[in-house]
């Protein structure tokens, strides 16, 4: 199929934070508004809102027609998308399959999601939903019991230590400082990782994604959509693909090839007709240092077993030859979980369009964004490129 | 005449114990609630957080099942006194987790003496040629109030049996049974209450011993047998002095009832009891020995046993874990975790 | 929750998966079409009880309803037939809860809903030898 171009012609996003003064729709209009403000002439035809636990969160469903109503684009198709961790770069693909496929010319891709009014028992309930409610929530393993066992696994098979393992956060908190939309914004050391407190042995506190609230948006368009944004900074996507895996991590050949991950990164470098050397920046998927330590490998910017150990000899710093979480990725950043997605294109749109301030990644002209739902069950790959 | 045979004889053809991992040393409890010193028994099984009547039955059954080479049951009855509904059956989930429906299930309650009875019912529907195959269950997850002297000895565990045709593959017969009843009330729970409450001395003459020897004489009277025809005496345990006590009136000696003494290590495991003696006793019996199984429950009644081992137990052996491998097989627990342990399950 | 629970019960209970009736391969949790050889001619099968830990975790945040137990150990089972089982081990000492230990299958509460629901029970571990 053919594909017409499509561009990011503007973002908008809120602090990731424990908003206690923002419901799930203050914050989705936030960052919505913000983002249909900087492209006025533009009408978006479909808004596509990507949310894993709207119900859960804030007993709400039917949350594509809420935002649209709040945004007064009453009349516009609005639907949630949801593929756990991955609602928002699915909502994404789907919106950039119809612009690049002629359907539609323009569309609001919106990502929000409201974790903090539950308890944190009931978060870890809520966030288990991606994985079997039958086989894996009913015998108490928590998304990250999962991520556990994945990175003993790791560990020992791999011969990983706790250190390398502490590198991805480490950069991830490095890149924060910086980010005045990340929720957490000191600089870390691997120490401070390994005492921090035992979540599922090995992962410890600092190898985890925190829990917070956050919307992120962005306003999708067509060539012709574009000429609308005329004042406006454009980056244009070059290739996308979602895939999937096995449900069950533990039901595959080898749990340590992220395959999902594999197929969605090769698809889209090929729709962009992208060589892996050639990307200058990746927004990666670490809910967990052991899942964003086997995504780079799975992508091939590892070899096997390599990903954490080559974060930590420095090849994914912000001034390495390929920056990774270039405003401090899900750690700190923050995964407020189905809007993450949707903060990577952002945050991607900010990089190629110099808008990236202390984050900038210099000369960076081509960036993939990563993002994942249960472990490596879905896996969502955008490849991005300068608009020029 | 009060001694019950069966037209048809009834016999074990498999059994199984369970006893808990967990072991809280009486010098644990005395240590709270006496500033030292021990309970009457050294330790007693306790049951963990996810355990309960239900979970230990099931472990018990697979054993017994496995060891009679049983597919099909007739009938399935838990003797318990602390079932984990006090309304829904705990047999039937036992039947579900053995793959039995066309079956008749059914909970027992009599304290201490619902496990035998379960044994004498079963019986009745094997020997009756009702059932082919029946099984009977003794467990209990017993509740001590905490301070209580029964906190000692208020322990978890039990065995279960696997009863039907008195063939060449049959473990031991049920020669004959009896029972006796009155209305004594030394132990008892109300309906909403939380734990049990008792008497202290009246325990002893006009409950424990009034009517254990009473079911005892009854079956040596009826059936001219007598302390010294038997290898092995099983009573139930309240605590470890009772049951040397009641052997000793009764003419029978510490050798015959080592074995299946088992309330100084596990202390009183009530329903489960006499019957995780019984099993302890299979255990080592030989071919030819006769066994006097001699429960008592909530003051009130007493089940008394004559049963005769046969040539079947010499392939039993190794079969399943044996109840000592389970006593040694124990890791001892403080008072703070068996409280933890004890306030999760009602 | 209790009815998703019982329509399961025997796989809880007896830990009954399947079995590929083409290329024989048996798989837990169920599945609806074989893993192996993708035939839709699968039928129940009760799984062995015994395997090795092939890895494990200790959960030290739980979710809602297991606050009681935390911390507590979870594990990948690899039992003896290939199929691999996620379940908690219970009953065995720190030291013992290895990659490689060798462990069967016993049942126990897995899920109780508060005082006065239902009590669920299922499949839990524990190390042998």
């Amino acid at each position: 199929m053919a594909r017409k171009s499509a561009y990011v012609v503007s973002a908008g996003f809120t602090k990731v934070a424990e908003h206690w003064d923002s419901s799930i729709l203050d914050l989705a209009v936030e960052a919505g508004t913000k983002a249909l403000r900087a492209v006025p002439k533009i009408s978006p035809q479909q808004v596509f809102v990507g949310n894993m636990f709207s119900s859960a969160g804030a007993n709400q469903e039917h949350i594509g027609a809420l935002v649209v109503s709040a945004l007064g684009l009453e009349g516009v198709p609005a639907f949630k998308v949801e593929s756990a961790c991955s609602s928002g770069a699915s909502a994404f693909n789907i919106a950039y399959s119809m612009v690049s496929s002629g359907a539609i010319d323009s569309a609001l891709v919106l990502g929000v999601e409201k974790m903090r009014d539950l308890e944190p028992e009931a978060v870890s309930q809520a966030l288990s939903m991606a994985e079997s409610a039958e086989y894996t929530q009913f015998v108490g393993a928590t998304f990250a019991a999962l991520n556990g066992l994945l990175a003993r696994h790791y560990m020992e098979r791999m011969d990983v230590s706790r250190d390398e393992l502490s590198a991805l956060p480490v950069i991830d908190h490095a890149n924060a400082v910086a980010a005045d939309h990340a929720q957490f914004r000191r600089a870390i050391t691997p120490e401070v990782v390994a005492r921090s407190g035992m979540v599922a042995d090995p992962l410890r506190l600092f190898d985890c994604a925190p829990v917070g609230d956050g919307a992120a948006a962005v306003v999708l368009t067509s060539e012709s959509g574009a000429s609308n944004a005329k004042k406006a900074k454009m980056a244009r996507v070059l290739g996308g693909k979602v895939s999937t895996a096995r449900f069950n991590m533990y039901e595959r050949e080898d749990m340590l090839d992220f395959t999902a991950t594999r197929a969605a990164f090769r698809e889209a470098m090929r729709q962009a007709g992208l060589p892996p050397q050639k990307v200058s920046f990746v927004e990666l998927h670490d809910a967990f240092s052991v899942m964003g330590a086997l995504s780079l490998e799975a992508m091939g910017f590892s070899k096997k077993g390599m990903g954490s150990k080559d974060a930590k000899a420095g090849k994914y710093g912000l001034r390495s030859d390929l920056p990774v979480n270039t405003f401090g990725g899900l750690k700190a950043r923050g995964h407020p979980v189905g809007a993450t997605g949707v903060y990577q294109v952002a945050e991607a749109y900010l990089q190629l369009t110099d808008q990236a301030g202390g984050n900038q990644v210099a000369e960076a002209e081509y960036g993939v964004t990563h993002s994942v739902g249960g472990v490596d069950t879905t896996s969502a790959v955008h490849v991005f490129g300068r608009a020029e | 005449m009060h001694v019950m045979k069966s037209n048809q004889a009834a016999a074990f053809r498999g059994y199984g114990a369970y006893v808990p991992y967990y072991r809280l040393p009486t010098t644990e409890i005395a240590r709270i609630w006496k500033g030292g010193g021990s309970g009457p028994n050294t330790e007693k099984a306790v049951a963990s957080m996810d355990e309960d009547t239900v979970t230990m039955a099931i472990e018990a059954s697979r054993y017994a099942m496995k060891m009679a080479g049983a597919d099909s049951l007739g009938a399935v009855f838990v003797g318990t006194e602390s079932k984990p509904y006090a309304v829904k059956p705990t047999s039937t989930i036992v039947a579900q987790a053995l793959g039995q429906h066309h079956t008749l299930a059914a909970d027992l309650e009599f304290a201490c003496k619902a496990g035998t009875e379960a044994i004498q019912v079963i019986t009745g529907l094997v020997g009756s040629g009702m059932i082919q195959t029946g099984l009977a269950i003794g467990m209990d997850t017993a509740q001590g109030r905490p301070g209580d002297d029964l906190e000692y000895t208020a322990a978890s565990g039990g065995a279960a049996f696997v009863i039907g045709k008195n063939d060449e593959k049959a473990i031991a017969k049920i020669d004959c049974s009896t029972s006796f009843v009155s209305d004594t009330g030394d132990f008892w729970r109300r309906s909403h209450e939380r734990y049990p409450r008792h008497l202290s001395r009246f325990t002893g003459e006009p409950a424990y011993f009034f009517h254990i020897e009473k079911s005892v004489r009854t079956l040596f009277e009826e059936t001219g047998h007598k302390p010294s025809d038997f290898h092995y005496a099983v009573f139930h345990q309240p605590n470890p002095r009772f049951p040397v006590e009641v052997a000793a009136r009764l003419g029978f000696t510490m050798d015959q009832i080592r074995v299946g003494l088992l309330n100084p290590m596990i202390g009183n495991t009530y329903a489960g009891s006499s019957p995780i003696g019984l099993a302890a006793v299979f255990d080592e019996a030989k071919p030819g020995d006769k066994i006097l199984l001699a429960s008592f429950g909530s003051g009130a009644g007493s089940d008394a046993f004559c049963i005769e081992v046969l040539d079947g137990i010499e392939r039993t052996r190794g079969v399943n874990p044996t109840v000592r491998s389970m006593l040694d097989h124990g890791s001892k627990i403080d008072y703070s975790t068996y409280s933890k342990y004890r306030g999760k399950f009602h | 929750m209790a009815i998703q629970y019982w329509r399961i019960r025997d796989r809880y209970y007896r830990l009954v998966g399947s079995r590929c009736s083409k290329c024989k391969a048996e798989f837990f949790p169920p599945v609806y079409r074989c893993r192996k050889c993708g035939s839709a001619e699968v039928k129940d099968a009760e799984m062995p009880k015994t395997g090795r830990i092939l890895t494990y975790t200790v959960l030290h945040e739980p979710m809602a309803g297991f606050e009681a137990q935390a911390p507590f150990p979870l594990a990948l089972v690899r039992l003896e037939n290939g199929a691999t089982v996620l379940t908690q081990i219970v009953d065995s000492p720190e030291e013992s809860i290895q990659t490689g230990a060798k462990v069967r299958a016993t049942i126990r509460r897995v899920r109780v809903d508060g005082d006065s629901g239902q009590i669920i029970y299922g499949y839990k571990f524990v190390v042998v030898g």
